[in-house]
């Protein structure tokens, strides 16, 4: 271990924190919203956009948010539609995408910029700039807000969409609300997981905290928190044993949610027939 | 606006899904008036859910013209919807679906409720008692994917009345229920339609579940009305017996 100033060791901690807290958030309505293939799309398609922003030296948060965003729009309506099979069109962009990343990189003008490069493939534990902290936190913020503002809206339509379109919901506001959302998450985060395994942040915390609970408003809670403990935890792995830190984070909240699999109270045998046996005696 | 007594009034009413040619349903008219209990009968795809789909606007229609309240369907989709209940035929949930029966409940109210407003007390009342009048009271802290297909029904239709409906859609209520869950739903909804009087529209496949306060029969085949009329009149007649026994192959 190599000694570091304090502040950039703070910035770092806070900013793998919000970025567990953002994407794991976000997770809880891309599964349920089976959104997770849109969702995997649009990571990649950040990372190719980041790409694109370091080869033309625009901001790549920027044109990561760009990228991600162009792919939301394209595969939402698509998905509604059903006219196409989404699996085609995301195998089709997704493969796009990271075609596309790797001539990006590939064009990166000067040699010191590949190192930067790289990192944007697997994250670096010291990307996280103190702007990039304050729009994470802004982001947080606005995402905590819009939960709280919305929250029967958003559990209508979690439930299930048609019927909450038949009781005088706009779902195709919170629909697009949410890979809004999930494009901005992705795309701030990129730096610190990386590009190829941002996508586990947002699945895992939440796929672990839909083993333990049945209320939504737990899992609400409890989906970030996961996401928080797996950023933090795998922060330290990687500080101590020079692992990248976007593979530290994820194997964490992976060995998380195999845990989570295992003492899962959902999956437990003869749950359901204990279940039924209550329903009786009520 | 319209002004007449009939709470739904369709005319000539055709409906496409988008990116087909052959309407689904044609040439509809249908008036239905405050508080009438009525039952759409027909084979599958007859075109029973378009119409129920026609009528609360999840599905546009393509020509003719449509009131709800005496409000063009097209145009006030949303406000419409918010007094209309709707129950989808019995769909597949998730078991480890995350939401407790009085949730799903409460959602039904949120549309009502409106945007940037939270549920206070009354709403809450308005669930309780709805899952009082259904029988579901015991169930509200279960979680919803571990109910059987009878309870989930009765959930999804106290949903519906949480909304305090004026109108009440209810899509094949009796589908993939057991004999004794059918018959405790035909006891609900006569219950419901008695204490309520609610307008509602029923559609079903089934010609045996057809509850007693239902006095009135819409006949629909590739996507026609072919009939409209008194219950024990249509029940008896020689086109039933051509749809029903005979033509479909259906009971």
């Amino acid at each position: 271990m190599i000694e570091l100033p304090i502040s950039l060791i703070i910035t770092s901690i806070l900013g793998s924190m919000f970025a567990g807290f953002v994407c794991s958030t976000m997770g809880v309505f891309v599964v349920r919203m089976n959104l997770s293939s849109i969702g995997f799309c649009m990571s990649h398609a950040a990372f190719a956009g980041a790409a694109f922003g370091m080869m033309t030296s625009i901001n790549p948060l920027i044109s990561a948010i760009i990228f991600s965003f162009v792919t939301a729009m394209i595969l939402g309506p698509i998905s509604e539609k059903a006219r196409l099979e989404i699996n085609v069109v995301i195998g089709f962009l997704f493969s796009i995408m990271i075609a596309l990343a790797f001539i990006f990189l590939n064009f990166i003008p000067g040699q010191a910029a590949s190192g930067t490069a790289l990192r944007i493939l697997w994250g670096s534990i010291f990307s996280v700039g103190y702007n990039d902290l304050i729009i994470l936190v802004l982001l947080s913020f606005i995402l905590t807000l819009f939960i709280a503002l919305f929250y029967k809206e958003l559990l209508a339509v979690m439930f299930h969409r048609k019927l909450a379109e038949s009781s005088g919901i706009n779902t195709k506001l919170f629909y697009f609300a949410v890979l809004f959302f999930t494009g901005f998450a992705v795309s701030l985060s990129l730096r610190l997981v990386g590009g190829l395994l941002v996508y586990a942040l947002i699945i895992n915390p939440t796929s672990s905290a839909y083993q333990f609970f049945y209320d939504f408003k737990k899992i609400l809670i409890f989906s970030p928190l996961i996401g928080i403990i797996s950023c933090l935890t795998g922060f330290w792995l990687s500080l101590i044993s020079d692992f990248p830190i976007g593979a530290s984070i994820v194997i964490i909240s992976a060995i998380i949610f195999a845990i989570a699999i295992i003492l899962s109270p959902k999956r437990r045998r003869g749950n359901g027939m204990l279940y039924k046996k209550t329903i009786k005696a009520v | 606006m319209k002004n007449n007594t009939n709470v739904i009034d369709l005319e000539n009413i055709e409906t496409t899904y988008e990116g087909e040619r052959t309407p689904v349903i044609r040439d509809v008219s249908l008036k239905v008036k405050s508080t009438e209990f009525i039952a759409i009968i027909g084979p599958n795809g007859a075109g029973k859910t378009t119409l129920l789909e026609t009528i609360n606007g999840l599905l546009p229609y393509t020509s003719g013209q449509g009131f709800v309240f005496g409000k063009k369907i097209s145009k006030h989709r949303t406000e419409i919807r918010k007094k209309i209940g709707y129950v989808l035929q019995n769909f597949e949930i998730d078991q480890l679906a995350p939401f407790l029966c009085k949730d799903i409940v409460m959602s039904g109210r949120s549309g009502k409720i409106g945007m940037l407003r939270f549920a206070n007390k009354e709403d809450w009342e308005e669930v309780w008692y709805s899952m009082g009048l259904v029988g579901m009271i015991d169930f509200a802290q279960r979680p919803i994917g571990k109910l059987s297909g009878g309870e989930f029904q009765k959930i999804l239709l106290a949903r519906a009345l949480a909304q305090e409906p004026e109108i009440l859609l209810l899509d094949e209520p009796f589908s993939n229920l057991d004999f004794s869950s059918r018959k405790q739903i035909e006891i609900l909804l006569n219950r419901i339609h008695e204490k309520r009087k609610i307008t509602t529209v029923m559609v079903s496949h089934d010609l045996s579940f057809l509850p007693s306060k239902c006095k009135r029969i819409i006949v629909m085949d590739k996507g026609k009305i072919i009939m409209d009329g008194k219950k024990d009149r249509i029940l008896t007649s020689d086109t039933i017996d051509k749809i029903f026994h005979n033509g479909t192959g259906l009971k």
